[in-house]
């Protein structure tokens, strides 16, 4: 399917044909002095993820089914270029969709979500053949597969987030994949002994809503026994490996991840992951978990060498180590969890930096460029709340929807890119600010950081959804 | 890509000749709906006026009534998105209403059921194909940034699917009384 990609003068954004999004206009977004924004490319569905070439091209994914999971829009791999404005389809994911890429020696290496398992595909940018190095990742479920990037030691650096949402393939798993796939469930990175105590719900799959019990690490509708052992597997569920390019010397460096989706090495060599909050609503509901970026440990020892993945603390953990079932994780809205693993190993955290809770952090980058400013600093897109659907907490509303710059030796963050009035620019009428950004990623000039948009998401108590064609390219340059 | 001494901006796939070309596909769909509705609307009504038990009787007419509504609301969604419905779907929806009546004949018979209770069931598949095509509408309008597509056809979506619940739920309880006792409803 050829892009029909048209050029449009800045007034074509105050009057575009989906009503949802019907203005784009920088003037409602702030920058910091120094700095001015403009949109590049409007009308992406659903873009999941971007990457830039040597060449300066910007390779752009439409996620195709995302979150939620219907409609379903073509899952393009598309390549534009920077320099000229040419648009070009490179791929169409058909199931599922594309969610990170990294360029690497004239090619680009791919993390699709789709089918019970996540994968990674190499496409050589000359002869256009696909090839998938990484398969076999539990997936089906909730959470996504991260940016692929590439260590300073040459490896290929990946993570994919958990199946079940807060630890059990539920109910609410049913408005994501599960309808889908119904065997689909979490996979520990190590052995792990079970407490026994499963969670109870309805069952969506029978014609009336009969209960039904499910355990941890099991498909929904299957309920787990008391110090039964789940056998770790190298391909888990929330893990983070590393391998060659091609695929091989696959190694398993982490593991209890729930949705690792940002993944960015430092100028000193240090790998770090984005992680996102267990979301207080449900059967298994946790409060006040906070966002949080991990500082990958094992990435930093040889290749071949780690015998034991690190564990990061999901299904039992929040991001600042308290459990789930305490007095501070009681939940306002659903049922309070209870412990699933009776032996859980040593926690790897602290984490690098915590973040407010249901901020939703996605991709990020460090910046290296001393002509942008900031060299050194982590930018970091945060997606935005789903509150009030997975918070009833009012304060969580209008948390994210924005781009952050961290210093992480200092713990000190300040937003860099975010609208001039609180939340989406939907949330307030003719405002054509940003919505949803979920990457951002240095141009190789230096000066300028491209941020990728998703579009609008309108969240209710009882339901999320999302409209295509409203995703926009930015572009944040320095003066 | 957007150049700062002309301010232009790439458009994916909003230009006016692939937008409208995107709005007749979809109206076409609605125009289907608009058919499948009516089906499903003359057909409850129908099967309302057969059923003898008064409680059944009474909500199959409230189903009815709500088709009627539903059936509007396809209207009204065309002319949202700047179309007119087709003329001739009226005659088409009422054709097959009638052919899903003698569906139910047949079906009903061979199994060994009597009675308004074929009828009952033959309306629970109508009515799923009802619900699907409005569950379509909602898609279109995700996929087209339109929520005034979108919201009408989720709240109709809710009531159709109480309405195929209700028929449901009589079917089951009635069928065996149908088929093993051969009794009316």
């Amino acid at each position: 399917m050829a892009v029909t990609a048209t050029r449009a003068s800045r007034e074509t954004l105050r009057k575009l044909p989906t009503t949802v999004r019907p203005i784009v206009d920088p003037a409602d977004i702030e920058t910091p002095e120094g700095y001015e924004v403009a949109p590049v490319m409007v009308g992406l569905s659903f873009p999941c993820g971007m990457g830039f070439a040597d060449d300066g091209s910007l390779f752009i994914l439409e996620g195709g089914s995302t979150w939620p999971t219907r409609p379903y829009m073509p899952a393009r791999v598309l390549r534009f270029d920077t320099g000229s404005g040419d648009v070009e389809q490179i791929d169409v994911e058909v199931l599922g969709g594309p969610r990170g890429v990294a360029y690497r020696d004239g090619a680009i290496y791919v993390t699709v979500k789709g089918g019970y398992h996540a994968h990674v595909d190499r496409y050589d940018l000359k002869t256009k053949e696909r090839t998938i190095v990484v398969d076999g990742l539990p997936s089906g479920g909730w959470h996504e597969p991260s940016d692929p990037v590439f260590g300073p030691d040459g490896l290929m650096y990946f993570a994919n987030g958990s199946v079940s949402q807060n630890g059990v393939c539920l109910p609410q798993g049913f408005t994501v994949d599960l309808a889908k796939h119904p065997e689909a469930h979490d996979v520990p990175g190590r052995d792990v002994a079970l407490t026994g105590n499963n969670v109870w719900s309805r069952d969506p799959r029978k014609p009336f809503p009969f209960l039904i019990e499910t355990g941890p690490f099991k498909p929904f509708g299957e309920r787990a026994e008391k110090g039964e052992v789940i056998r770790g597997e190298l391909k888990c569920s929330g893990g983070l490996w590393r391998c060659h390019p091609d695929g091989s010397g696959l190694e398993l460096l982490a593991w209890g991840l729930r949705n690792p989706y940002g993944l960015a090495f430092s100028e000193e060599g240090e790998l770090f992951a984005s992680d996102n909050d267990y979301e207080e609503k449900g059967e298994r509901a946790i409060a006040e978990d906070p966002d949080r970026i991990w500082r990958i440990r094992n990435a930093k020892n040889p290749h071949g060498s780690v015998t034991a993945p690190d564990w990061y603390g999901f299904p039992d953990l929040r991001g600042d180590g308290e459990p789930v079932w305490n007095e501070a994780s009681q939940p306002r809205k659903g049922n309070p969890a209870e412990p699933l693993i009776a032996d859980p190993p040593p926690w790897a955290g602290p984490a690098a930096f915590l973040e407010e809770p249901h901020t939703c952090l996605c991709h990020m980058e460090f910046c290296r460029s001393d002509a942008f400013g900031h060299r050194g600093s982590l930018f970091l897109a945060q997606f935005g709340t789903y509150a009030p659907l997975n918070t009833p907490d009012p304060a969580a509303l209008n948390r994210g929807f924005r781009v952050k710059r961290v210093d992480l030796a200092t713990g000190h963050s300040e937003p860099f890119l975010r609208n001039k009035r609180p939340g989406p620019a939907s949330h307030h009428p003719g405002s054509g600010g940003l919505e949803r950004p979920l990457d951002c990623k240095f141009h190789h000039d230096g000066r300028s950081l491209y941020v990728l948009d998703f579009g609008v998401t309108v969240v209710a108590p009882t339901h999320v959804v999302a409209y295509a064609r409203t995703g926009v390219l930015w572009r944040v340059t320095r003066l | 890509m957007s150049d700062p001494t002309t301010n232009d901006v790439i458009l994916l796939e909003l230009d006016d000749a692939t937008w409208s070309a995107q709005l007749d596909r979809a109206a076409a769909w609605l125009n289907n709906t608009i058919m499948t509705q009516e089906k499903f609307r003359k057909f409850a009504a129908d099967v309302a006026s057969e059923i003898r038990e008064p409680h059944v009787k009474a909500y199959l007419e409230d189903v009815a009534k709500r088709a009627e509504d539903h059936e509007k609301l396809a209207r009204d969604l065309i002319q949202a998105i700047g179309r007119e419905p087709t003329p001739g779907r009226s005659a088409a929806g009422a054709v097959l209403a009638k052919g899903a009546e003698l569906v139910a004949d047949v079906v009903g018979l061979a199994g060994g059921a009597r009675g308004d209770w074929k009828d009952l069931r033959q309306l629970l598949l109508a009515g799923q194909d009802a619900l699907g095509a409005f569950a379509i509408v909602e898609q279109l309008g995700y996929a087209l940034g339109m929520p005034e597509l979108a919201e009408p056809a989720f709240r109709a979506q809710g009531e159709k699917m109480r309405d195929q619940l209700l028929i449901q739920e009589f079917m089951l309880e009635m069928g065996p009384m149908a088929i093993l006792l051969r009794e009316e409803i």
